[in-house]
C-alpha cells in the first residue's frame, strides 16, 4: 500500500526508539553499576558509564565467596539454577507429551475426570497455595533435596494441552497409513509423533527453560543448604541482608548473571520462542 | 491375491447414527471394485472397515477366506492409499516406503529390492531421498501407491485416491491405476464420488446410496440396465431425464404427468394406474425429422460442449425439465420448440412408490 | 478433542497419564485439600493443638481491616500494571507494524525482558529508585520531587508497579503484534482506498479486531500482577512500608511463614485458589483461549 506520510514515520521510529529505551535503561543502569567499585556507587548521582571494576567484580562474582549467601560462587549458584531449570523443563515436556498422547490417542474409562483433573491445575501457581505444598514436601522428606525442588514444579498443564493441541492438528490419515504399516501406539509414538513435535519441543523448551531458571519463592523454600542456591533467589539475600548496607555493584553484576542464559535462550531462538509463546497461548 | 467377502455388514455409530445397512459383497480374486455415491452414502465406512480402521458392528469380512472382524489393521495383509496421501511428512521418500516392511520386520537386502522395484515402477527413483513436502501432488500420490505395492498386500484399499489433484493429472493417473492393477492383477478397492473415474476404472461398480447397496455391477450394466431410479440418476453426465407417470390401461404405454403419452416397446410389469417413473437418457432423445413427436422440448438453454451440444428445457410449454444432448455443433435457439422423438429400446420405469426398475416383459 | 481412530489398550493409557496425574495429585489436589482442612482449625505455633473452628478464619479474614486493605492494594496493583503495560505495549506493536525494514531489529531489542525474572526486574527497580543513590530517586529530586519509597507508601507501590509493568511490556508487546499481524491486509487497504487515514483506520478497524487479543492479555496480566509478582515484592519492599505493597498472595506467605497462622494463611489460599480457577474458567468460557504460568 502506497503511504507517503514522513511525519508518521517519523514518530514511529521515535516512539519505538523510546519504548526501547524505556525497556533497556534499567539494565543499562545494572550494567554500569556492576562496572564499578564501592566508592563510585556510594554517593549520589552515581555514573552513567562504564566504570573499570568490571573484569574484576565479574571475577569475584563467579569464583569467589560472596558473604552474604554463606560464601557461595555466584558461579556455582548459576549452575544450581541451570540444573533446576533443565529438570524441570524435560520433566515437564516428558510428563506432559505422555499425557497428551494417551488422552488424545485413546479412549478409556475416566479419560475426561483425568482431563479436568489436570484442567483445573492449569493456572494454579506454586505462590497462591504455598503453605500447604511446602508442608507436603516436608512430610514426603523432600526438603532440601533436588527431587524437591523438581518434582513439584514438573506438572505443567499448559505444555499437556499445548501438547493435545497440536496432536489434534495430526491428520488422522497419518495415524491410519501408520496402523496400516503395522505400528502399534508405542512405535507410533516414537517414529511418527515425536520426530513431528520436535519444533513444539523446542519452543516449550524455550518457554519453560525461562520459567524454571526463573523459579524464586520455591527454591527459596526448599533450600536450606546455600550450596543449593539458586541464583534468581540468592540475590534476595543480597539485598535484604540484614543489618549491612547493600552492595550494589555486586548485586547488579548478580542481576546481570542472573538473566543473561534466558536472555540468550530468548534472542537467539527468537523465531521459535515467538512461535511457542504465541501459539501455546492463544 | 484374495477374494474379500462381505456379509450382511452393519456400521452402527454410538447415538444410533447408522453409517451401513445390510452390505453383502463378493469381491473377486485381482477385481478392480469401485464403490461410489454421494457423500455420506457409507462407501469410506466399508473402505475403512476392511482395513480395519472402522470397527464392524454387526457383520462379517474375510479377507482370502479368512475372517478378519477383529484383527488390526496392520496384521490383514492390506494395504490403503488416502485422499490426502498421508506421508509422513519427516521421512524420505525412501524411508515412507520401507516402514511398513521394517515393522513386518522384511531383511534389508528384500525391502531394498523391493522398493527400486517399486520405484522404478512408478518413475520415482530420482526422488527416493526426498521429503514429500518437496514433490508435487501427483509425486506425492505416486510414493502414497508406493508405499503399498512395496508392501505387497492381497488386498489394495483407496480412498478418493485421485480428488485432490488437478482434472489433467487426474486423467493421467487414472489410466496410470488401470495398467498397474493389470500389471500386478491384485484385487483393488476404490472409493471415489466421481462416476466417471468409477466407470472408466472398474471391473464392478457398486453404488450405494444412505448406508445401502443399491446396485452391484459392470459399468456397462449400471448404465444400460440401472436397478433403481437413484443409480439411474446418478450414473450417467447429464443425468438421466426423469418424469412422472402413470401406466395406462394397456400396460404398454405411460402417460406423463406433464401430458404426453409415451409408448413403450412391451408390455411393463406392473398393474394400470401404477405411478411410475419413466426415464430416458439425454443422448437416447433425437430430434424428430419425421413432423411426428413424442415429446416436445422448450428451449432454455443451450450448452455448446464442442464434442457434443447439450440443450435443456421444458416439456411442452413449462412442465417437467428435460434435456436433450446430440453430436456435434448443432444450432438451437433459445425460446424455440423442439420435436423429440425417443429411440426405442431405451425406456427405463421406475416404481415411484419403492424406486426400484420395472421390467418390461 | 477425540481422534477418529484410536489405539486400543486396557493399560498403556494410563500408564502413560501416571506421572502427570501423580505429580497433580500429590503436588497440586492433596495440598489444597489441606489448605482446605486447616482453613477450618486454629493451630498453635507449635502444632501441638488444633481446634476446629468452622468459618472462623474466614470471618476474621474479612473483619481484618489488614486483608481488606491487601484486596484493595491488589486491586489497584493489578489494575495499574495491566493499564500500564498493555498501553505501552500496544502503542509499542502498532510502531512496529509500521514499520518494514528494521522490524525484527526493534523486536529482538524489545522482546527481551520477558525472560528476566520478576524479582530481578523488582531488584533493578529497586536500585534505581533508591532514596540514596538511584539515578530515578535523583532525577526526580532535580524535578523538585522528593522520592522515598522507605517511608512513603504510595510511592513503594508505585515503584512496584512500575517494575512489574516493565517486565511485562515484552509479553503483551508480542501478542499485539501477533495480533496486528493476523488482521488481514485487504480490510486495512478497503478501509484507505475509503479515504480513512491511519488513525481512523486504527480505531475503526485495527482496535476493534484487537479486541479479542486485549481480553485475553487483560486477564493474563491479572492473573500475572495477583500472583506472579510474589518474588518481586519478595524481593524488594517485602511488603512495606507499613503493608502499602501487601498483595494477596503476599500476605498468604507472610501469615503463614513468618506470622505462622497456619489457619488464616490457610484460608487465604482458599481464597485465592478459587479466583484463580474463577479466571481460568472465566477466561476458557469468553475468550476461547489458553492461559500461561
Amino acid at each position: 500500500m502506497v503511504e507517503n506520510r514522513p511525519f508518521l514515520s517519523f514518530v514511529t521510529h521515535v516512539t519505538l526508539i523510546v519504548g526501547v529505551g524505556f525497556l533497556c535503561f534499567p539494565v543499562w543502569m545494572a550494567l554500569v553499576a556492576s562496572s564499578h567499585g564501592p566508592e563510585a556507587l556510594s554517593h549520589s548521582p552515581i555514573p552513567l558509564w562504564f566504570g573499570d571494576q568490571m573484569w574484576q567484580n565479574y571475577s569475584d562474582l563467579l569464583f569467589g565467596g560472596m558473604p552474604q549467601v554463606g560464601g557461595v560462587p555466584v558461579g556455582r549458584m548459576m549452575l544450581n539454577s541451570l540444573w533446576m531449570a533443565l529438570g524441570i523443563t524435560i520433566g515437564k515436556i516428558s510428563v506432559s507429551i505422555l499425557a497428551a498422547f494417551a488422552i488424545v490417542y485413546f479412549r478409556f474409562p475416566f479419560r475426561m475426570m483425568f482431563f479436568w483433573m489436570i484442567f483445573v491445575t492449569l493456572m494454579l501457581p506454586v505462590e497462591v497455595r504455598i503453605l500447604p505444598t511446602f508442608d507436603v514436601v516436608a512430610k514426603l522428606g523432600m526438603l532440601n533435596t533436588r527431587q524437591g525442588l523438581i518434582i513439584p514444579l514438573m506438572a505443567s498443564a499448559t505444555a499437556t494441552f499445548l501438547f493435545r493441541q497440536f496432536f489434534m492438528t495430526i491428520p488422522d490419515e497419518l495415524v491410519e497409513a501408520a496402523r496400516i504399516d503395522g505400528a502399534g501406539p508405542l512405535r507410533f509414538f516414537w517414529d511418527i509423533l515425536l520426530p513431528l513435535s520436535r519444533t513444539n519441543i523446542a519452543a516449550l523448551f524455550i518457554i519453560l527453560f525461562i520459567f524454571g531458571w526463573n523459579q524464586y519463592l520455591w527454591p527459596l523454600l526448599i533450600t536450606a543448604d546455600e550450596s543449593q542456591y539458586t541464583v534468581v533467589m540468592g540475590i534476595q539475600r543480597m539485598v535484604n541482608s540484614g543489618e549491612q548496607l547493600p552492595v550494589w555493584h555486586y548485586i547488579m553484576g548478580t542481576a546481570i548473571l542472573a538473566m543473561i542464559p534466558p536472555i540468550l535462550v530468548v534472542v537467539a531462538m527468537q523465531k521459535l520462542f515467538v512461535k511457542g509463546l504465541v501459539e501455546s497461548e492463544k | 491375491m484374495a477374494e474379500v467377502e462381505i456379509k450382511l455388514l452393519n456400521k452402527v455409530y454410538s447415538g444410533n447414527t447408522r453409517a451401513v445397512t445390510d452390505v453383502n459383497a463378493h469381491i473377486r480374486d485381482g477385481e478392480f471394485i469401485v464403490l461410489v455415491g454421494p457423500s455420506g452414502c457409507g462407501k469410506s465406512t466399508i473402505l475403512r472397515m476392511i482395513a480395519g480402521l472402522e470397527s464392524i458392528s454387526t457383520g462379517e469380512l474375510f479377507i482370502d477366506g479368512r475372517k478378519v472382524n477383529g484383527v488390526e489393521p496392520g496384521k490383514r495383509d492390506i494395504a490403503m492409499v488416502f485422499q490426502n496421501y498421508a506421508l509422513y511428512p519427516h521421512m524420505s521418500v525412501r524411508r515412507n516406503m520401507e516402514y511398513g516392511l521394517k515393522n513386518e520386520g522384511l531383511p534389508r537386502d528384500q525391502i531394498a529390492t523391493r522398493i527400486a522395484e517399486a520405484a522404478r515402477t512408478l518413475q520415482l527413483e530420482d526422488y527416493l531421498d526426498r521429503k514429500p513436502r518437496n514433490l508435487s501432488g501427483g509425486q506425492r500420490q505416486r510414493v502414497a501407491m508406493g508405499r503399498a505395492i512395496v508392501r505387497d498386500p492381497k488386498v489394495f484399499l483407496f480412498d478418493e485416491p485421485l480428488s485432490n489433484l488437478d482434472a489433467k493429472l487426474r486423467t493421467q493417473l487414472r489410466s496410470e491405476l488401470k495398467a498397474l492393477h493389470r500389471r500386478l492383477a491384485a484385487t483393488f478397492v476404490y472409493v471415489t464420488h466421481d462416476q466417471v473415474e468409477a466407470m472408466s476404472l472398474a471391473d464392478r461398480i457398486i453404488i450405494m446410496n444412505a448406508g445401502r447397496v443399491e446396485q452391484i455391477g459392470t459399468p456397462l450394466d449400471v448404465y444400460e440396465r440401472p436397478a433403481t431410479r437413484f443409480v439411474a440418476d446418478f450414473i450417467g453426465n447429464p443425468s438421466m431425464n426423469l418424469m412422472t407417470g402413470i401406466v395406462a390401461e394397456d400396460r404398454a404405454r405411460v402417460v406423463l404427468t406433464s401430458g404426453p403419452t409415451i409408448a413403450l416397446s412391451t408390455e411393463v410389469e406392473a398393474a394400470p394406474g401404477t405411478s411410475v417413473d419413466l426415464g430416458i437418457r439425454p443422448e437416447h432423445l433425437r430430434v424428430s425429422d419425421t413432423g411426428g413427436a413424442d415429446l416436445t422440448l422448450s428451449v432454455h438453454m443451450v450448452e455448446h460442449l464442442g464434442a457434443d451440444t447439450i440443450v435443456h428445457g421444458h416439456i411442452g410449454q413449462d412442465a417437467g425439465a428435460l434435456s436433450l444432448r446430440v453430436d456435434g455443433v448443432q444450432d438451437f435457439r433459445e425460446h424455440t420448440q423442439v420435436p423429440l422423438a425417443i429411440a426405442p429400446g431405451h425406456l427405463h420405469l421406475f416404481d415411484t412408490q419403492t424406486g426400484q426398475r420395472l421390467n418390461c416383459a | 478433542m477425540q481422534k477418529r481412530v484410536i489405539f486400543r489398550s486396557a493399560w498403556l493409557p494410563y500408564l502413560l497419564l501416571l506421572p502427570q496425574i501423580a505429580v497433580t495429585l500429590i503436588f497440586f489436589f492433596w495440598p489444597a485439600y489441606q489448605a482446605l482442612e486447616s482453613s477450618f482449625f486454629i493451630e498453635d505455633a507449635f502444632g501441638f493443638s488444633r481446634d476446629w473452628v468452622g468459618l472462623q478464619n474466614y470471618a476474621e479474614l474479612f473483619r481484618d481491616e489488614g486483608y481488606i486493605r491487601s484486596f484493595r492494594t491488589t486491586l489497584v496493583f493489578g489494575l495499574s500494571v495491566a493499564a500500564l503495560s498493555l498501553s505501552v505495549a500496544l502503542v509499542l506493536a502498532v510502531a512496529a507494524n509500521r514499520v518494514l525494514h528494521a522490524a525484527t531489529a526493534y523486536r529482538t531489542l524489545l522482546i527481551w525482558p520477558y525472560a528476566v525474572a520478576p524479582a530481578l526486574a523488582g531488584v533493578i527497580w529497586y536500585f534505581l529508585m533508591n532514596p540514596s543513590l538511584g539515578i530515578v530517586a535523583y532525577w526526580l529530586k532535580l524535578m523538585g520531587y522528593d522520592w522515598n519509597h522507605y517511608v512513603n507508601g504510595d510511592q513503594a507501590l508505585l515503584m512496584v508497579i512500575v517494575a512489574a509493568a516493565w517486565k511485562q511490556v515484552s509479553y503483551n508487546f508480542l501478542f499485539f503484534l501477533a495480533g496486528l499481524q493476523s488482521i488481514p491486509k485487504s480490510m486495512l487497504e478497503a478501509a484507505a482506498i475509503d479515504r480513512a487515514g491511519p488513525m481512523r483506520r486504527f480505531w475503526s478497524i485495527t482496535f476493534p479486531l484487537l479486541t479479542p487479543t486485549t481480553f485475553f492479555l487483560l486477564v493474563v496480566n491479572l492473573v500475572y500482577a495477583f500472583f506472579e509478582t510474589f518474588s518481586l515484592i519478595h524481593a524488594t519492599t517485602e511488603g512495606g512500608p507499613y503493608d502499602s505493597t501487601s498483595i494477596l498472595v503476599f500476605r498468604v506467605y507472610n501469615t503463614g511463614f513468618v506470622g505462622q497462622d497456619y489457619g488464616s494463611s490457610a484460608a487465604q489460599s482458599v481464597i485465592l485458589m478459587i479466583m484463580v480457577v474463577l479466571m481460568t474458567f472465566f477466561q476458557f468460557r469468553f475468550v476461547e483461549r489458553k492461559v500461561n504460568y
